[in-house]
C-alpha cells in the first residue's frame, strides 16, 4: 500500500496549521488595537504618581512597543516577535515573560497532566460499566452522578474541597506549598484536592461518552458476530467494542482539552494558589501586566492548535480506514 | 389558493414553532423524561424568582455591620466583639434569624436579597449571551452550507480559528482588554460562543439543502434569501433549541468564572461575586461560598437535564 498519499495529508495539514495560526495572530492583534485604551496608558496612571512627566512616559512606552510605527509595520513586527519567542517585557514582574512561563509552565503541566489521567482511567472504567449494565441500578446512579458532575462549578467545587477537607477536618492544606519538591509524595498529597476540582468534570464527561460510545458499538452486528463465534464477553467488550469507542472517545478529550480543561486549570490554579500559568495571568490581570494575559492566552491558543494537528495525523495512523487522498 | 383544506400529513412539513401537534408530540415526550420536568420547572421557578422576588426581598445593597456574618436559620455562629468601655473580649454565640433566613456575609448585607438579585443576572447572561451566540452561529452555519464554495471555505476556516482559541482564555482576555461591565461580558460571550452552532447548523442544513422541498421551494421561484429563512432556518430550529438549552449552562458558568476571578462587574451582584467573597471567609461564614455556588449549580443542573431531555425528544432514532 503506497502511503505517499499520507506524505501528501501531513503536509496539507501543516500549511493549513499555519494558515490557522496567522488568524490567531491577527484576531489577537485586532483586539488589542480596537482596545479602548493602548498598552502605555494602563502605566500612565502609576508613573505618574511617582511624579514623572506623562508626555515623556507616553512617548517612551510607545517607542518600546513600537506604537509610533504606521500599523502595517507594527502587525508584522508582532508577529516576527513571537516566532522568535519573545513574548514581551513583563512589567509587574520585570522580567522577560518567556523567563516567566519557563519557571511556571511544569506547575500547571503536572496539575493537567495528573487530572486528565485521573479522569480518563476512572471515567473510561465506569462508563464501560455503565454502558455493559445498561437500564441497572447502577446504571443509573453512574447516569445521574455524571450529570452532578459536569453541572457543578469546577472553582465551586474547588472552594467546597477546602470547606470540608481542610477548614472542617484538617486534612489537607488549603493552600498549595511551593516550597515542596516537584518529584515528592508531599507534592502528590498537595496536588489531591486540586486534581478532584479540574477532574471531576472531566470525569463525568468521560463517563457519558465512553457509555454513549460503547452503546453505539455494542448494538453492531460484529458485536454479535463475536458473540456467535463464542468468545468471551470480556474479549468482546474489550478488544472487539471499546477497541471501536476509543477513536471517538480520543477526539472529544483532546477536544476537551482545550474547550474545557484548560479554563477549568486556570481556574483551579486561582483557588488552591497552585503557581501555573492560570495564576500568573490572574495576577498580571490586577497589574495591568498586559504583555502576559496576552502570552498565555496565546500560549494555550496555540497549544489547541498542536494538539488538533497531532490528532489528526495520528489518526490516520492509527485508524486504517481513514484516507485523504 | 386562500382555502386552507386539511391534508393529512401536511402539517408535518411546518416549522416546529407554529405547529401545535408536533409541539405536543415533542412535549409528551420530553414529559416522560422526569429529570427533564424538575429542570424545566426549576427554571420556571428561577425566572419567577428574578422577576418578582426582589420586590418581596429586602435591598441587597442595605449594609449594616451589626448584623454582620449571621448564620442561615437553623444555624449558629461565634460572634466575638471587643467592648472599649470595660477592655473585653467578648464571644456569644449568634442563631439565624427569620429575618435573614439565609444569613447575611460580612457586611451584613442579606443573602437571600442578594442571590434573588444574583438570578436575574444569571439569567439575563445566559439568555442574552446565548441568543447572540445563537443568531451569528445559526446565520453563518446556514450561509456556509448554502452558499458552499469558497464562501463555505472562508466560514468554515474562520469557525476553526476562533474554535482552536481555548474559550474561557480568550474570554479572559477580551474582559481584560475592554474592561468588565455587565454589557460588555455579555457580548464577548455571544461573540465568541457561536462556534459550535455554526458548526452543528452548518451539517444539517447541508442535508437539508438537497431535499425535495428547497428543490421544488427553488423551482417556484424563490430566491436564496426566501429559501434560507422561510425553508432552511425553521426547520433547523428544534435542533437550535436544543442548542440553546444546552449552551445557557456553559454561558451562565463563564459569567460566574469571569466574576471569581475578579473580571466580573463590580457593580452587578452576581452570584460569582458572591463566591468571591465568599471564599475568602470560609472559617468564619461558610454560607456565603455555599449558597451561590448550590444556586449555581441547581441552574446548571436544570439546564442540562432540560436539554438531556429535548435532544432525546427530537431524536426520532431515541425511545423515550
Amino acid at each position: 500500500m503506497g502511503k505517499s498519499w499520507l506524505r501528501v495529508y501531513i503536509i496539507k495539514r501543516l500549511i493549513y496549521a499555519v494558515i490557522i495560526a496567522l488568524g490567531i495572530l491577527t484576531i489577537t492583534f485586532v483586539l488589542v488595537r480596537v482596545g479602548p485604551s493602548s498598552p502605555a496608558d494602563k502605566y500612565l496612571a502609576n508613573l505618574a504618581a511617582k511624579g514623572q512627566d506623562i508626555a515623556q512616559v507616553t512617548a517612551a512606552i510607545e517607542a518600546r512597543y513600537g506604537l509610533d510605527k504606521p500599523i502595517w509595520q507594527q502587525y508584522i513586527d508582532y508577529i516576527g516577535n513571537l516566532l522568535r519567542g519573545n513574548l514581551g517585557w513583563s512589567f509587574s514582574t520585570s522580567m522577560p515573560v518567556i523567563d516567566l512561563i519557563k519557571t511556571h509552565w511544569i506547575y500547571s503541566f503536572q496539575l493537567i497532566l495528573l487530572s486528565s489521567i485521573f479522569a480518563a482511567v476512572l471515567g473510561i472504567l465506569i462508563g464501560i460499566y455503565s454502558a455493559v449494565k445498561q437500564y441497572t441500578k447502577t446504571d443509573y446512579v453512574f447516569t445521574f452522578l455524571s450529570f452532578i458532575g459536569v453541572s457543578i462549578p469546577s472553582f465551586w467545587l474547588g472552594v467546597m474541597l477546602i470547606l470540608v477537607f481542610s477548614v472542617k477536618l484538617g486534612i489537607f492544606k488549603s493552600y498549595y506549598d511551593t516550597a515542596l519538591p516537584l518529584f515528592s509524595l508531599e507534592n502528590l498529597k498537595a496536588l489531591v484536592l486540586p486534581v478532584m476540582t479540574l477532574g471531576t468534570g472531566m470525569l463525568a464527561g468521560y463517563v457519558r461518552y465512553t457509555r454513549s460510545s460503547m452503546l453505539d458499538n455494542l448494538r453492531k452486528g460484529f458485536i454479535t458476530t463475536a458473540r456467535a463465534k463464542g468468545l468471551p464477553e470480556r474479549t468482546v467488550i474489550g478488544k472487539h467494542a471499546f477497541r471501536n469507542a476509543l477513536l471517538p472517545l480520543v477526539t472529544i478529550i483532546m477536544f476537551d482539552l482545550g474547550s474545557i480543561v484548560f479554563g477549568g486549570a486556570y481556574l483551579t490554579e486561582i483557588v488552591f494558589g497552585i503557581p501555573g500559568l492560570g495564576q500568573v495571568s490572574f495576577n498580571a490581570i490586577f497589574a495591568h501586566d498586559y504583555p502576559v494575559v496576552m502570552s498565555i492566552t496565546l500560549i494555550g491558543t496555540f497549544m489547541v492548535l498542536f494538539i488538533n494537528m497531532a490528532t489528526d495525523i495520528a489518526y490516520t495512523y492509527l485508524d486504517p480506514r481513514i484516507r485523504y487522498d | 389558493m386562500t382555502k386552507r383544506t386539511r391534508i393529512p400529513g401536511k402539517e408535518i412539513s411546518k416549522p416546529v414553532y407554529i405547529n401545535t401537534r408536533l409541539v405536543n408530540y415533542y412535549w409528551q415526550r420530553t414529559s416522560r423524561n422526569k429529570l427533564a420536568v424538575f429542570g424545566l420547572v426549576f427554571i420556571l421557578f428561577l425566572i419567577l424568582l428574578a422577576l418578582i422576588g426582589p420586590s418581596f426581598t429586602a435591598d441587597p445593597t442595605l449594609v449594616d455591620f451589626d448584623e454582620k456574618n449571621m448564620p442561615p436559620v437553623g444555624f449558629t455562629n461565634i460572634k466575638s466583639a471587643y467592648h472599649i468601655d470595660t477592655n473585653e473580649f467578648t464571644t456569644t454565640e449568634i442563631r439565624g434569624t427569620g429575618k435573614h433566613p439565609l444569613g447575611t456575609d460580612g457586611k451584613g448585607r442579606d443573602m437571600l436579597s442578594m442571590l434573588v438579585s444574583g438570578a436575574m443576572v444569571s439569567l439575563q447572561v445566559g439568555l442574552i449571551a446565548t441568543g447572540i451566540a445563537l443568531i451569528i452561529g445559526t446565520i453563518l452555519g446556514v450561509l456556509s452550507a448554502y452558499a458552499g464554495g469558497w464562501v463555505d471555505n472562508i466560514l468554515m476556516r474562520f469557525t476553526d480559528i476562533m474554535m482552536t482559541f481555548p474559550f474561557f482564555l480568550l474570554l479572559v482576555l477580551i474582559v481584560f482588554i475592554f474592561g468588565p461591565s455587565l454589557a460588555f461580558i455579555v457580548l464577548a460571550i455571544g461573540l465568541t460562543g457561536w462556534t459550535g452552532t455554526a458548526r452543528l447548523v452548518r451539517s444539517e442544513a447541508l442535508s437539508l439543502r438537497t431535499r425535495e422541498f428547497v428543490t421544488a421551494a427553488k423551482a417556484l421561484g424563490a430566491t436564496d434569501k426566501r429559501v434560507i429563512f422561510h425553508h432552511l432556518i425553521p426547520n433547523v430550529m428544534s435542533l437550535i433549541i436544543v442548542i440553546a438549552t444546552m449552551s445557557i449552562p456553559g454561558v451562565i458558568l463563564a459569567e460566574a468564572a469571569l466574576s471569581f476571578i475578579g473580571l466580573g462587574d463590580p457593580t452587578v451582584p452576581s452570584w460569582g461575586i458572591i463566591l468571591e467573597a465568599g471564599q475568602h471567609s470560609l472559617d468564619t461564614a461558610w454560607w456565603i461560598a455555599v449558597e451561590p455556588g448550590i444556586m449555581l449549580f441547581l441552574t446548571v443542573l436544570a439546564f442540562n437535564f432540560l436539554g438531556d431531555g429535548l435532544r432525546d425528544a427530537f431524536d426520532p432514532r431515541s425511545s423515550v
